[in-house]
């Protein structure tokens, strides 16, 4: 298990208005198209805690990347 | 009253008719897909053929027991069903196989077809109740069928039932309104919009009920619904915070503030709601709310407490945090000293965390963590616990710590907490002290009867019988949990070192707990109280447990552990009254209810039933070994138990009736001189000068009992000296004295009718030789006649198996896997079959034997010696012979 933090990027379905948005704190959201990207830096249960509210608000979440540049290509995420 | 508009959606119904052909029904699709609505349209549709039982999942359900009694009480409630039984009561004690069980035979029981319906299960948070969820799903009676409904897969490992083509699947695609349900919906609704405003709202929504929902009660008075509808789909905003935030909009001040203020409840009532909001009248704005809307719903028929659909509550939630940040904590404070007053405490636990006051919180805990697990909300007490911030130091919360550690059998643990515990309450104010200290000296006394340490804890604990002192409601209503509890812990370990105190206790205990409605308490107390009873009057002791087995039985823990001092006290008593077959089946019973927690003498009262009923069938040496399991369970306790001189004096005798005299001799040179000039001990001496031809010696060894001045244990030992004078004195040739020494213990057998004495001495023809006008207990004398020539040692072999020929070779089979501890999925694992054989076995056992469980089929198949024939699966657990069964090592 990695017990480092990672930058995700979150792509959602729609724009979130300042309602949604602030249930996710840690997160900086730019509007992308018709598409929300939520960027931050997650630890793992912080994304999974992500993940939760993205299904208890009933988003569509279209995307869900690690950025590693650290890391070589097709490392993918960080479970291990 | 329902006047939400639901279309009925006919092809979902007839989908879901379709799937009722199968066991299970899964619906699994994302929050607001209308999944309750349709099962809301399902089960209310008039015609409905099948009886149903509706749950829905409260909201991060962490606790088992919880969730399974809401389960069973919904089967209870559609099987109409709730006037034979008490109303369900939780115990500390969670046993889940036995509630799978009982759930099964609830619903096999439930004539015509039976669906249970579970919403919400993606709300359950316990991994143990999804697996024992899984078990029941798998093996369903035939008439059942189960409908769950999640926001996302779980595990639940229903991949057989699949296979066999027994699962429905109903997922977020099939959930979807067609353009066709969505023109239907708003013309149910009385709102004009043209086609091509119909056919946007649809697309933009992609039929997902909760917008279109939302849509609708936002259009319902829109004055330009093609404008809203426009505006709407050029938004590029997600549909549910739009929607919402339209719908907030739209509605009063005070309904805005009383969603918002609300939110943070899991349910909400008028009253609670006036809290909140500062204002009067809130019960009629959320009657209103719930008929215009579905995403207000009346939890119970007489419409007082709500909630709100679980995703419109939490956009609610957000906003509130952030238009009134500052308010919340306030919120949440208000809702706790309303849920303290309501007697509800893990509701104001939680929101007093919620709060962020963490040290109220943990003094809440505290006071309440005794009364939460006497309701069953043992695993709630532990999230709740989990919920403090870690590292924090809260000393109130040692206390709870240390109960925890205790039912989990973390002895040493359990012991650190109490002395955190104990020194915190130096140093807090007098009033709260006193409380602190009953709830610490309750626990340790406990602990003290777990390890066995009893000497000295009564006297130290001695002040808990009398009451704690309260000034408010709130203080006497948990004082009397911590006060019931306490004289139940004192009682127990009173009765298990055989003081006279423990029966005024434990009846202080019964009663106390009745007055305050705890049905847990009060069986735990009376089936104390039957076997503190048990040394002074058989007849107090049977009543006593027959009342204990009753309550208990009223509330499904016939099969917990707690009631095994009762059915075994009662299965001794009966034993003594020479109801052998009797005693037998209450001492199997017992054997199953025993646990790891029931306490050491209550296994030891059971070696000892065991050996009397070996004894006077004659199997001495089967005797001898239940004795001396007893006599080393004895001297494994720190202090001498009340039957210690009795179990020695019977092993000592046992030894002696199989010839063994020197080793007999040798056990009694091994006694000090007080165990060795007691009652029992000489009665054991009188045995072995009678097994070595020695009659005169035999009188000299009971000398002192028949002169009075030896200590006995009651006069049942005195039944039995005796008749050992009887057998020497017919040795020595002195008839008439024999006659008359067998007509003093037929006097002193008269007022409870002993047999026991009488089978053990095997004094038959003691008995026979006794001139009928030379008695006056004719009908005792012949009574115990009866028994003896019936019970008395068969000189071949037992009776004879009945014909089990009704049992097929496989049924025998899975028959011996029923007294272990293994699930029928393990069954099937051992005997390579599936779990729907393994289950449809059990149904026609059960069926055969005319039991309706797992416990008393074992019972019943150890009467028909069915358990006996062959080598045994798991020969170390079980019986050799058809009848006997080794109870648990120590």
């Amino acid at each position: 298990m990695d017990p480092a933090s990672a930058r995700y990027t979150i792509r959602i379905k729609g724009h979130l208005g300042a309602t949604v948005l602030s249930a996710f704190p840690a997160l900086v959201s730019r509007q992308h198209g018709a598409h929300t990207v939520l960027t931050g830096l997650l630890d793992r249960s912080a994304l999974y805690g992500v993940l939760a509210e993205i299904e208890a608000l009933g988003l569509d979440l279209l995307e869900l990347r690690q950025l590693a540049p650290q890391r070589t290509p097709g490392s993918g995420d960080s479970g291990m | 009253m329902d006047t939400r508009r639901l279309i009925a959606r006919d092809d979902l119904l007839a989908t879901l008719d379709r799937a009722s052909a199968r066991k299970v029904t899964v619906i699994s699709a994302p929050a607001g897909s209308g999944k309750t609505s349709l099962l809301h349209a399902w089960a209310g549709r008039p015609g409905q053929p099948r009886r149903l039982a509706v749950l829905q999942v409260q909201r991060d359900q962490d606790d088992a027991q919880q969730f399974w009694l809401a389960l069973l009480s919904a089967v209870r409630h559609a099987s109409a069903r709730t006037g034979h039984a008490e109303p369900l009561a939780a115990t500390p004690d969670f046993n889940a196989p036995a509630m799978v069980d009982r759930m099964q035979s609830e619903l096999a029981d439930a004539c015509g077809g039976f669906t249970l319906v579970i919403d919400d299960l993606h709300e359950l948070n316990s991994p143990e109740a999804l697996a024992q969820l899984t078990g029941l799903l798998t093996n369903l009676p035939p008439n059942a069928h189960a409908v769950v409904a999640t926001r996302r897969d779980l595990p639940l490992r229903l991949h057989q039932l699949r296979l066999a083509g027994e699962l429905a699947e109903i997922r977020a695609a099939d959930l979807r309104f067609s353009g066709h349900e969505t023109r239907e919906l708003l013309d149910i609704s009385g709102i004009r919009l043209s086609e091509a405003g119909a056919a946007l709202l649809h697309q933009r929504t992609e039929g997902w009920a909760a917008g279109l929902r939302l849509a609708v009660i936002s259009l319902a008075d829109h004055p330009d619904p093609e404008q809203f509808i426009a505006e709407f789909s050029g938004s590029e905003r997600t549909v549910a915070e739009y929607l919402v935030a339209e719908m907030l909009e739209r509605q009063p001040g005070e309904v805005q503030q009383l969603l918002l203020r609300t939110s943070l409840l899991d349910r909400v009532n008028g009253e609670l709601a006036d809290l909140l909001t500062g204002h009067v009248g809130s019960e009629r704005i959320l009657l209103s709310l719930e008929d215009a809307s579905a995403f207000v719903v009346s939890l119970d028929p007489e419409r007082t407490w709500f909630r709100y659909h679980h995703l419109f509550a939490d956009l609610l939630r957000l906003e509130l945090r952030r238009v009134l940040p500052e308010e919340v904590p306030a919120l949440h404070r208000r809702a706790a000293g309303w849920f303290v007053q309501h007697g509800q405490a893990a509701d104001a636990i939680q929101h007093t965390q919620a709060a962020g006051d963490w040290p109220d919180a943990a003094r809440l805990l505290a006071d309440h963590s005794f009364g939460l697990t006497m309701d069953g909300q043992g695993q709630t007490v532990g999230a709740l616990l989990q919920a403090f911030p870690p590292g924090a130091d809260y000393p109130e919360l040692a206390l709870v710590r240390a109960a925890r550690s205790l039912a989990r059998g973390r002895l040493d643990e359990a012991a650190a907490h109490l002395a955190v515990a104990e020194a915190y309450a130096e140093t807090t104010p007098p009033d709260r002290r006193r409380r602190l200290e009953v709830a610490i000296a309750s626990l340790m006394l406990r602990l003290a009867a777990r390890r066995g340490h009893l000497a000295g804890v009564t006297e130290q604990a001695r002040f808990l019988a009398s009451p704690v002192t309260g000034q408010s409601d709130e203080d006497i209503a948990l004082g009397n949990d911590l006060r019931a509890v306490a004289l139940m812990n004192l009682g127990t370990v009173e009765a298990s070192v055989g003081l006279p105190d423990a029966e005024r206790h434990l009846e202080e205990g019964t009663l106390l707990a009745r007055e305050i409605g705890r049905p847990y308490l009060e069986v735990r107390c009376l089936a104390q109280l039957g076997f503190a009873w048990r040394i002074r009057s058989f007849a107090t002791a049977r009543r006593r447990c027959q009342e204990a087995i009753a309550l208990a039985e009223r509330h499904g823990w016939a099969a917990e552990w707690f009631i095994a001092p009762a059915l075994i006290t009662l299965a001794g008593t009966m034993a003594w009254t020479g109801e052998f077959d009797k005693a037998e089946r209450w001492r199997q019973r017992t054997v199953q209810a025993l646990q790891a927690d029931t306490g050491t003498d209550v296994r030891l009262l059971v070696h000892i039933v065991s050996g009397m009923l070996q004894a006077v069938r004659g199997r001495r040496h089967e005797a001898l070994q239940e004795f001396s399991t007893a006599e080393y369970l004895g001297s494994k306790l720190a202090d001498s138990h009340a039957l210690a001189s009795q179990v020695t004096g019977w092993m000592v005798a046992t030894q002696a009736r199989l010839g063994r005299s020197g080793e007999a001799r040798a056990l009694l040179a091994a006694l000090d001189d007080e165990r060795a000039s007691s009652g029992e001990i000489r009665n054991a001496d009188a045995v072995i000068c009678l097994a070595e031809g020695d009659p005169a010696g035999a009188l000299g060894a009971v000398r002192d009992v028949l002169g009075g001045t030896a200590p006995v244990i009651g006069y049942v030992t005195l039944v039995e000296t005796h008749l050992l004078a009887g057998f020497a004195h017919r040795q020595l040739g002195n008839l008439r004295a024999a006659n008359q020494a067998a007509e003093r213990a037929l006097a002193l057998a008269e007022s409870d009718r002993l047999v026991l004495p009488f089978a053990m001495t095997g004094s038959r023809e003691l008995l026979e030789a006794l001139p009928r006008h030379e008695t006056a207990h004719a009908a005792l004398l012949a009574d115990i006649l009866d028994v003896l020539h019936s019970s008395s040692p068969p000189t071949g072999e037992q009776p004879a198996p009945p014909d089990a020929a009704e049992l097929s070779a496989s049924e025998l089979r899975v028959l011996r896997y029923l007294p272990t501890n293994l699930s029928r999925r393990e069954i099937a694992g051992e005997l390579c079959v599936s779990r729907n054989t393994v289950g449809s076995h059990i149904s026609s056992i059960y069926a055969k034997l005319q039991v309706r469980d797992r416990s008393s089929a074992v019972q019943r198949a150890r009467e028909l010696r069915l358990l006996g024939g062959g080598p045994h699966p798991l020969a170390r657990r079980s019986p050799h012979r058809g009848d006997a069964v080794s109870p648990a090592d120590p």
